[in-house]
């Protein structure tokens, strides 16, 4: 492992921001650190680039203990949410900030201050000032003055918060092909899951200071471990009297059960020929345009379910009563998550995500 | 004041009582701020223009003018110095009584002048608790240009402090953090980084208190000695002119004071329009 | 890296200590040491003097004038300027400005000027049968205008921050200019106003170099405090100097006092910046 964190401890007063943090990096990954506000991510980050000590544990780069080393001296790149771009300095200057701390010659730093804003697509621009540029111009800005000095590690603190909307996604890919072509190990923190499912080699989710699971996208999202995975990754939806649905009769009363629009579909009486064993009865209770396809709110036994339709499939309205099929719910207890498929479907049918 | 009664006409406004307001404003303002000033204007319009140069070019009046200037802005420089030194002890240390520190910066402005005058030139005299120190090497303070200095030091302190105070409370972490990060040290980050950034509000800071000192009286007319030729400032020129009844003489030098006062104000303006481009946006 | 930085918080703490305590502190002991150091009947005797009562009782007559005058004159300014939209703004900014960036000399001389003998508004002395310059009027006048712009420089970034949508709708629902201040303005600006009241109370106290121009130096009769201490001290008299000066220190003092307390208090009350 190219970084490893080994029983990080970190109290802020009597604010436990880490708890027994332990993960490896290997090199060359793109992780991201996914978690909602406050579960100790950023600490994390902090904690990494030398900003905030852990008060127990060791932090290990490329083999050396770095608790003890100043944040000037680690070899990390930081870019920070607001990228925190020098404002009284030029573009150029920005960029050449750490190398001209390093002493490294005049040619040599326009060199490479060249080669990166070419890199970041702004040629042109290095005599401007910050204030002068866009949020996603800034961002890029701040990307290359982290990665002038060729750090070992790149850190990245919410890199997209700041930006719009449209911009985040560009800026998402655009980051994904650079730290491709670079190959530079590297952290990003995001409490958004879509970021972190696109961008990221593998997930780290975190919550109240401790981490929750390690893992690729794809082994998150179906397989959480435990339940606050299973209700903070994809739309989840608590379901309260589980064994009432046809085909989960045998499942335990007692656990939590969540369900996610992928784990369900919805059809026209009479749509759905198969499995008609299976089919739930419910009523569409209302009906959103999510851009790309519909999602609806359907009541099933009491219960209200969140489910997805395309838009080439025939409309369905408010008040109409639906098919409702269900594959799969996950329950959970205070240790850990089950899957439960719905038996009256044959085992022989797939469903993929 | 009748334009902007014509405007009230034209432009209802919510909040009532703009007339009243605007009307009692406007009387408080003409007796206490314009009218007296009507009369530099009337003043300034009898004299013509040679009998203007020949006041302003005689040889004392020019070397009171040097004597104020250069002092004000050695002493301007100073408080600049220990004015950002001060700012920063207090915004980034703790030590014992900081708050009482923190709370006579402002004693120049509470603070008589008169009394800050009879203070300062005891203590720089050459039997004084400081002046007498000095005395002992053959250096004489009060009664010299270093006492106008002093003096001049003294009524400027507040000014730089209180100017980058808020800047240096308010200034986000980040910055210092993302040089760190790339390497820099102490040194480096202050001067590359925190410096730029409080500049403005220095420069603010110093042309205020460099226009204090240009038209202090009280604090200085004491320890200055009022040599012509050598320790005269000009505050004290317009005065003897006055004493003397030379209305037009002294109105000369009052109005090439006030130019000067006005191109600091000026100054002072266009630095802060400036410095906002870069924090905003 | 930890004990270099303490080793340098430490010189540069040192630095700005003593140097504040040797340009502020060293005077004001000073005076104090040079008022008692012929003994304390002598100390009495310059305090209980005549003159200096006369003195004493000038300076605070005109102080009080100018506070009421110039209360008036903010809370009516800062009120107009913040709370309306008219052309000219900036410029009225400006005008009320001016007595704070000009000098004392000059306010002094303008006042000449304007009431003296070859002023063209001499002529009012003989209507109103009164005397400004070299009498107690023109002192007052002085400290009204060069105290003038205190007040209106607090109130303003106050009024500012705090927006007009408050009285706005307070005047949607029916309210009279005057209840919208005191109801709904005025508890926004309480301790601003206090703090403008105290900053112009202590540059009425001190005021010398306006009032040196236009009074006369008349001892009994046109003498403020600051220009008793003048001169006595231009006549030798030292210790009585610093006697008088010594009442104006521990005005200063408290002036200070006083101003820590309300910015504390208005910081408190969640107001940013008093001063």
């Amino acid at each position: 492992m190219y970084l490893e964190l080994n029983n990080i401890n970190k109290n802020f007063g009597s604010y436990q921001a880490s708890k027994e943090v332990s993960f490896g990096v290997e090199k060359g990954k793109l992780i991201g650190l996914l978690g909602p506000s406050g579960s100790g991510k950023t600490t994390i980050l902090r904690m990494i680039a030398g900003l905030e000590s852990p008060d127990s544990g060791d932090i290990i780069l490329d083999g050396v203990k770095i608790n003890d080393v100043a944040p000037s001296e680690r070899g990390i790149g930081f870019v920070f949410q607001s990228y925190a771009l020098f404002r009284y300095m030029t573009v150029y200057d920005n960029i050449a900030f750490g190398l001209q701390i390093q002493k490294k010659k005049k040619s040599f730093i326009k060199d490479r201050v060249t080669e990166l804003i070419s890199l970041i697509g702004l040629e042109g621009l290095e005599k401007r000032y910050p204030h002068q540029l866009s949020g996603g111009q800034r961002q890029r800005i701040a990307f290359a003055r982290a990665l002038a000095p060729n750090p070992q590690l790149l850190l990245l603190d919410e890199p997209f918060a700041a930006v719009d909307a449209k911009v985040r996604l560009e800026l998402r890919s655009w980051l994904r092909k650079m730290i491709d072509r670079l190959g530079i190990t590297s952290i990003f923190v995001t409490h958004d899951q879509d970021e972190a499912i696109e961008v990221a080699d593998e997930i780290i989710v975190t919550n109240n200071g401790k981490i929750e699971q390690i893992g690729s996208p794809i082994e998150i999202y179906r397989n959480p471990d435990t339940p606050f995975v299973a209700q903070f990754i994809g739309q989840s939806s608590v379901l309260k009297n589980h064994v009432e649905l046809i085909g989960f009769e045998n499942t335990e009363k007692d656990l939590n059960a969540v369900i996610r629009p992928e784990y369900l579909s919805v059809y026209k009486i009479g749509e759905q020929k198969q499995y008609q064993l299976a089919l739930e009865d419910g009523i569409v209770e209302s009906v959103f345009y999510r851009g790309s396809y519909l999602e609806m709110q359907i009541r099933v036994k009491g219960m209200l379910l969140t489910a997805n339709r395309s838009l080439t499939e025939a409309e369905i309205k408010v008040g109409e009563a639906v098919k409702v099929l269900i594959y799969r719910i996950y329950l959970f207890d205070d240790q850990s998550t089950y899957l439960a498929l719905n038996q009256a479907i044959d085992d022989k049918d797939m469903f993929y995500i | 004041m009748v334009h902007n009664m014509i405007g009230l006409k034209k432009k209802k406004r919510v909040i009532p009582g703009f007339g009243i307001s605007m009307g009692i404003t406007m009387t408080f303002l003409s007796l206490i701020v314009l009218i007296p000033m009507v009369s530099i204007v009337i003043t300034s319009s009898k004299m013509d223009i040679t009998q203007f140069l020949q006041i302003i070019t005689d040889p004392r009046i020019v070397a009171g003018f040097r004597v104020s200037l250069i002092s004000a802005l050695i002493a301007a420089l100073i408080n600049c110095a220990f004015g950002v030194l001060i700012a920063w002890v207090l915004v980034r240390y703790d030590f014992p009584m900081k708050r009482v520190v923190d709370g006579i910066i402002e004693l120049p402005f509470a603070l008589p002048t008169a009394v800050a005058g009879i203070a300062l030139t005891a203590l720089y005299s050459n039997n004084g608790w400081i002046g007498g120190f000095f005395a002992q090497f053959g250096i004489a303070i009060s009664y010299t240009q270093t006492g106008i200095i002093l003096a001049m030091i003294f009524v400027g302190i507040p000014f730089v402090v209180r100017s980058i105070q808020p800047v240096l409370e308010k200034l986000d972490p980040k910055y210092e953090e993302a040089a760190s990060i790339l390497g820099a040290g102490r040194g480096t980050i202050f001067f590359r980084v925190i410096f730029p950034e409080i500049m403005p509000a220095m420069l603010t800071g110093f042309g205020l208190a460099f226009a204090r000192a240009v038209g202090e009286y009280g604090s200085v007319i004491f320890i200055a000695g009022n040599t012509p030729f050598k320790t005269e400032i000009v505050p004290l020129l317009i005065m003897s002119q006055l004493e003397q009844f030379n209305y037009e003489a002294a109105t000369a030098i009052a109005l090439v004071m006030l130019i000067i006062s006005f191109a600091i104000l000026f100054f002072i303006n266009s630095i802060q329009v400036y410095a906002s481009k870069f924090s905003k946006g | 890296m930890n004990i270099k930085k303490n080793g340098i918080q430490i010189l540069l703490i040192s630095i700005a200590v003593l140097f504040l305590f040797v340009m502020l502190i060293l005077p004001l002991a000073v005076v104090l040491t040079k008022a008692i150091s012929d003994g304390w009947a002598v100390y009495a005797a310059a305090l209980s003097d005549e003159y200096t009562i006369k003195a004493l009782s000038l300076t605070m007559q005109a102080t009080v004038v100018a506070v009421v005058v110039n209360t008036a004159f903010g809370l009516f300014a800062a009120w107009t300027i913040t709370k309306y939209h008219f052309k000219g703004k900036q410029l009225m900014t400006t005008l009320i400005d001016i007595p704070f960036a000009i000098s004392p000399i000059i306010a002094g001389l303008i006042f000449s000027l304007t009431f003296g003998r070859m002023g063209w508004a001499n002529g009012i002395e003989d209507l109103l049968n009164i005397k400004i310059i070299f009498a107690v009027p023109g002192i007052i006048m002085a400290t009204i205008f060069v105290t003038s712009p205190f007040i209106t420089r607090e109130l303003i970034p106050v009024l500012n921050a705090q927006g007009t949508e408050e009285e706005e709708a307070a005047a949607l629902m029916g309210a009279s200019g005057f209840t919208i201040f005191r109801k709904v303005t005025f508890p926004h600006i309480k301790w601003a106003l206090l703090y403008g009241i105290i900053l112009c109370t202590a540059r009425a106290l001190g005021e010398f170099g306006a009032v040196s121009v236009i009074s006369g130096h008349l001892r009994g009769k046109t003498n403020t405090l600051p220009l008793h201490v003048e001169i006595l001290y231009n006549e030798y008299q030292f210790t009585a100097a610093f006697a008088v000066a010594s009442i104006l220190v521990i005005m200063a003092v408290l002036v200070l006092i006083l101003r820590n307390i309300v910015e504390y208090m208005g910081k408190k009350e969640g107001i940013k910046d008093v001063s």
